[in-house]
């Protein structure tokens, strides 16, 4: 077990966190912005388990788990709507879905 | 041990900008999944050997699966390839990057600034966690169980429309 | 350094040991396989045939190497290095003797259903890879399969980790001194070896990449030391499972009378028949056969041990 200065692992967190949204803001392809969601959900999840070790207690590595289980519900369900809005619009592009209704 | 950390945090970031650049769906998921190893190692270095292995068996084991299946289901191929070079030139870049940039000033400012005690480091295993779930954090265990009932029923819901649809077009 | 470097050519030895053994039991599955089916196995290259397993390399190493030119070429080469090196490193953990798993890591159980989830990803990647339509549907089938019985291989291997106390592999067979785990985990056993052939996709369970589905499923379009990666990384998947259930279910290296490392030869050499021995013995089910066997007959099954296992033990 190493010990880390705890500055450099919650920048490294809100490093991660930065990439994963400038990925979510920039691309158009309904996967990758997933994929940009999964990264910022690991950021987080990080800092959670850095706090846990760092006091020494399990509450990090039970939120840990609490985020694993969201992340988890998460995509079953948006891959599922994903699969859904290719048959409907043949395209995968987050800008095809303009419309309200239909 | 400390290159290591550094090391490995460095490989995390370096994948992670592979996936939010990249243009082929297939290769962009392997560097995620590159960068949740890489988190997985940097758990087992703070201690919480539970939480990278099950970051590695749940998160890059099944979820990241998930996310294949559907990828390979869609098998866009080549033409998404192009499109996602149409996409993605300099000047969409430019806006979302110099705001995510002030975002990680911002967030690292704050977090340079504040004062973070640094007493109590200490590797915690899966036993201990365990008994916590067991103990205090039952009723989110039994929450978390819910929510993934949710999902299940959700997931399903979808997939039956998918079927009964393509039963009518068919 | 010096402790390092034993560490190192601990590592070398055990991964030349695994590959040879990998080597030597397509020759003994031949072998045994003609000897169930009253037909003679590969006898003509050396002493009993022995030495057609340099002949099969000699003749996968001499082959082109061949990447089809529609396929994914980075992705393609990567498939098989994956099924290889995790079930490789999967044998890190495993306790050959006491004192001897190359790494006892407090949670090694853990680390080999880690290992065996990546393993899925050689799978998928593979058909992916390929760009051919039955290879993908082959691979699609192959790793949905794989997912679900690891569920059933975790939730059988509870019941282990429940009556030992530990994920330590080394204190699992430490725990078996009084009593092998076979008897009291007897319907775990059942699940992990079913669970395990499953995993492993050998028959009965290797309908995605059967010869006569789908073409030969994901692995297709592999021909050489490709395919010939594939092929080892199925065999160590093998020997994987025998060793596992040596060690959780049948005291590992624990014995009266020989060295320890005999006994876990010994005990893992049996299973590693049995597996050759289903491959000759059994039909193929179907894929939705075996799809509902698993769900609807072996999830209850796992968790009824589980409740089980855990009332008495509380």
């Amino acid at each position: 077990m190493t010990e880390l200065p705890v500055e450099h692992g919650l920048l490294f967190a809100a490093a991660l966190f930065c990439i994963g949204l400038v990925g979510v803001l920039i691309r158009r392809n309904l996967i990758f912005i997933l994929m940009s969601l999964e990264l910022m959900l690991n950021a987080t999840a990080f800092v959670f388990v850095l706090g846990g070790a760092l006091h020494g207690n399990a509450d990090g590595q039970v939120m840990f788990l609490m985020i694993l289980t969201l992340a988890a519900a998460e995509i079953a369900v948006a891959l599922a709507l994903v699969v859904h809005l290719y048959r409907r619009y043949r395209s995968l592009d987050a800008d095809r879905l303009e419309a309200m209704k239909g | 041990m400390t290159t290591l950390f550094y090391l490995t945090m460095l490989i995390a970031l370096l994948a992670a900008l592979q996936v939010v650049r990249g243009l082929n769906a297939v290769h962009a998921l392997l560097h995620l999944i590159v960068a949740l190893l890489a988190l997985a190692l940097l758990f087992f270095l703070l201690g919480a050997p539970f939480a990278a292995a099950l970051e590695v068996i749940v998160y890059a084991g099944a979820i990241m699966v998930l996310m294949v299946f559907v990828i390979m289901m869609l098998n866009q191929g080549d033409a998404a390839v192009e499109q996602e070079r149409a996409w993605l030139d300099g000047a969409s870049w430019r806006g979302p990057g110099l705001l995510c940039a002030l975002l990680l000033l911002e967030l690292g400012y704050l977090l340079l600034a504040s004062d973070t005690g640094s007493a109590g480091w200490r590797p915690v295993a899966a036993a201990e966690v365990g008994r916590a779930l067991y103990g205090p954090y039952l009723l989110l265990v039994e929450l978390a169980s819910m929510l993934l009932l949710a999902a299940l029923v959700g997931a399903w819901h979808l997939a039956r429309a998918l079927k009964n649809r393509r039963g009518e077009e068919s | 350094m010096a402790e390092f470097a034993v560490i190192i050519f601990r590592a070398l030895a055990l991964l030349l040991a695994l590959v040879l053994s990998a080597a030597l039991l397509t020759w003994a599955e031949r072998r045994l396989l003609g000897l169930w089916q009253d037909r003679y196995g590969p006898n003509r290259v050396g002493p009993f045939g022995l030495l057609q397993v340099v002949a099969d390399m000699l003749k996968l190493l001499g082959k082109q190497e061949f990447v089809p030119p529609f396929a994914d070429k980075p992705v393609f080469i990567l498939a098989p290095a994956i099924a290889m090196s995790t079930m490789l490193l999967a044998f890190a953990v495993i306790p050959f003797a006491p004192g001897f798993p190359l790494a006892d890591l407090n949670l090694g159980l853990l680390f080999f259903l880690a290992m065996s989830s990546l393993a899925v990803y050689a799978i998928l990647l593979g058909g992916y890879a390929s760009n051919n339509k039955y290879a993908l549907l082959g691979s699609l089938r192959s790793a949905a399969q794989v997912l679900s019985y690891e569920v059933f291989m975790g939730l059988a291997l509870l019941g282990v980790v429940l009556q030992a106390g530990s994920f330590s592999l080394g204190q699992i067979v430490e725990a078996q001194r009084e009593l092998w785990f076979c008897i009291p985990q007897f319907l775990a056993m059942v699940l992990f070896f079913i669970a395990g052939i499953a995993e492993s996709h050998r028959l009965p369970f290797d309908l995605p990449e059967a010869e006569h589905e789908l073409t030969a499923g994901f692995h297709t379009e592999y021909s050489g030391m490709k395919f010939g990666m594939f092929f080892v990384g199925e065999y160590l998947g093998v020997i994987l499972i025998s060793s596992l259930m040596t060690t959780l279910f049948f005291g590992g290296w624990l014995g009266p009378v020989l060295p320890p490392w005999l006994w876990f030869l010994l005990k893992t050499l049996f299973f590693v028949l049995l597996f050759v021995l289903l491959r000759a013995a059994l039909p193929r089910p179907r894929y939705d056969q075996l799809m509902a066997f698993g769900w609807k007959c072996l999830l209850p099954l796992a968790l009824l041990n589980l409740t089980v296992t855990a009332l008495v033990l509380l």
